[in-house]
């Protein structure tokens, strides 16, 4: 029983919790050898219909993307009744996706880079470095995870305003590096805090610095740390909506979500252009997430755990 | 733990500790207080002023926005339409989270893909979300009218998102869709976890399988499901993404949550005093649940321990 009730303090059953693959421990069921084939198969039909349940609208947009025209015209959401380049063409050039892309790549990859390199060393500060008023710091970090976002998103527009940093790409990218940094230091705050003492101790009987222990022995050690909250922040960022509603207001910037959504406004008739303009914003994210799946769901269940 | 952990660091290692603390923390710590703490404390202020985002020195009104807030029928309609999200919001993905993990941990062979298949709507931004459902919905083409119809069902067929009535269930529905599969990929790693001897125990005890999940499995995941409960309806508090997307609050103010209802008051009528102090109302409402939640599952943590 211990043992996964700790799950939430102890890091090793952190760590169990973490990893989706962990064992395969499963309850074995009573009955007969028929009887237990027959409940797998029914299990996995149950299985195999929640799965096309779950990936049929996606299978929607990929579908109306690949479509003609006309097809579109007169049956818009029938599934894979024509094929044609037309729409991701149009999206693409006529849409404006190619610019949205470009602006999703600009906000998200620097906003990310910032919030990992930030949290790295906060999270190791707090995690292992103690000096007067850490203990205070941290709990505005803490405060920082609990209010909403919303509670300070009207004040932070006026004050990018006065700043001049409104409608400006270092805005908006100071923006989602502050929305990602109090979870990104509790997350690498974790997984310094799991490492032993002894290695520090030892590096510094060899004669290291502080500042060698922490780039030289105790970073190498939180990689797969820094790789899930890469992935995390990332798409957190890409997916970001109301960062840029709010604070990219002109368009010059305007990334996939908003630009996607602006889409819809203008010209709500253009399904075929609109659904290749959707594949084109989360095709990034079904390919980061299919390849890092494992990182991703680590990502999110530790992140979960954080408190 | 060795003696050496136990002793004191040496001044000079302490205060080297610090000196490098200091400097690790500080560019969280700006960013901190530069996109967090100074907005909100500027979200106070807000609050007693009647500003319209233009007029540099706006008029104090004391506390006139909140005797507002509690005066107002639109509030009060967006409230109970963010108690209803809540309550369903949170019951459904749990359950259908629970009942689904339950079903993946007791087939052999779960493959990989059930999980990444269900896990991915929940790492694809709103927008795409929203738009994939309006197709769904649609009244004429949508894949849901067009199904009801085969199936003889076509007096259910409806618009489903422009009838008062529904309009805010077809969204929570989406919302589901969406965000089940963390449920389902947390409470199975919860699972992965349980301790088998006891559940085989308990079989040989002559305990039924529903016996079995209530006095021994589900205690053991309970401080997992109490942690993504409070994820769940803290995030109920400050939906918007996906309402703002999908009917912007309408039809005829049916969908309106505190989220849309507090951004249409700064960002469209200008109101920033009415919208900020509605934007408070969310971080009154939702901190508070958060931190007891926190509180409970903790206080479970340990005394599954034995602490």
């Amino acid at each position: 029983m211990a043992e996964t009730t700790l799950a939430m303090t102890d890091p090793a059953a952190r760590r169990a919790l973490s990893d989706p693959d962990a064992g395969s421990r499963a309850p074995s069921s009573a009955g007969g050898h028929g009887k237990k084939v027959a409940g797998q198969v029914l299990r996995h039909v149950v299985l195999i219909a929640l799965a096309v349940l779950t990936i049929t609208p996606v299978m929607m947009v990929v579908s109306t993307t690949l479509k003609t025209p006309e097809d579109v015209r007169v049956d818009p959401f029938g599934l894979f009744t024509s094929f044609s380049f037309r729409n991701i063409v149009d999206a693409w050039t006529v849409g404006r996706f190619s610019d949205y892309l470009v602006n999703s790549i600009l906000l998200s990859v620097p906003s990310t880079a910032l919030v990992i390199v930030m949290s790295t060393m906060a999270g190791y500060t707090f995690a292992r470095l103690p000096f007067r008023g850490r203990t205070a710091l941290f709990y505005l970090v803490v405060l920082g995870l609990l209010v909403p976002f919303f509670t300070f998103m009207i004040p932070l527009y006026f004050q990018l305003r006065s700043l001049g940093l409104l409608d400006t790409l270092p805005g908006a990218v100071l923006v989602l590096t502050s929305t990602g940094i109090s979870f990104g230091t509790f997350f690498m705050r974790a997984f310094f805090a799991e490492l032993p003492a002894e290695l520090e101790q030892s590096a510094r009987v060899d004669g290291c610095s502080e500042w060698q222990i922490f780039t030289r022995i105790m970073l190498p050690l939180v990689g797969s740390g820094i790789g899930a909250l890469t992935v995390f922040t990332f798409l957190a960022n890409w997916n970001n909506f109301l960062v840029p509603l709010l604070y990219l207001p002109g368009g010059e910037y305007r990334p996939l979500t908003t630009g996607l959504y602006m889409f819809t406004g203008g010209r709500s008739n253009d399904v075929g252009p609109l659904a290749a303009g959707t594949l084109i914003t989360i095709l990034p994210v079904i390919v980061l997430f299919i390849v890092l799946q494992r990182q991703v769901t680590q990502g999110f269940i530790s992140g979960a755990v954080k408190g | 733990m060795s003696i050496a952990n136990r002793s004191p660091a040496p001044a000079v290692t302490r205060r080297a500790q610090a000196r490098l603390g200091v400097a690790l923390v500080l560019p969280v710590m700006i960013m901190v207080v530069a996109f967090f703490l100074i907005p909100l404390v500027n979200a106070l202020y807000y609050s007693v002023v009647d500003f319209n985002g233009i007029n540099p020195n706006p008029d104090f009104v004391g506390l006139a926005n909140f005797e507002r807030l509690f005066t107002d029928p639109k509030m009060a309609h967006a409230l109970g339409n963010n108690i209803t999200w809540i309550i369903v919001g949170t019951i459904s993905p749990m359950v259908i989270g629970l009942l689904v993990a339950m079903l993946l941990w007791s087939v052999q062979r779960a493959s990989v893909v059930y999980r990444v298949l269900f896990f991915l709507p929940y790492v694809l931004p709103g927008v795409a979300i929203g738009i994939v459902w309006g197709w769904i919905y649609d009244p004429v083409n949508g894949l849901l009218n067009q199904l009801l119809r085969a199936m003889g069902l076509g007096d259910l067929a409806r618009g489903w998102l422009g009838e008062p009535d529904v309009a805010i269930y077809a969204v929570l529905v989406t919302a589901i869709w969406a965000g089940t599969g963390f449920a389902i990929v947390i409470f199975l790693s919860a699972l992965r976890n349980v301790d088998i001897e006891l559940v085989e125990a308990a079989r040989i005890d002559g305990a039924n399988s529903l016996q079995r999940l209530w006095f021994i499995v589900l205690p053991q995941i309970m401080p997992v499901f109490l942690m993504v409960l409070t994820l769940t309806l803290v995030g109920g508090f400050s939906v918007f993404d996906i309402i703002f997307i999908m009917t912007g609050g309408g039809p005829a103010d049916a969908t309106e949550v505190l989220g849309t209802y507090a951004y249409s008051n700064a960002f469209q009528l200008s109101d920033i005093g009415y919208g900020t102090t509605l934007a408070l109302l969310i971080t009154v409402l939702s901190v508070p649940v958060a931190v007891l939640l926190n509180r409970l599952q903790r206080k479970l943590s340990l005394q599954g321990t034995g602490a």
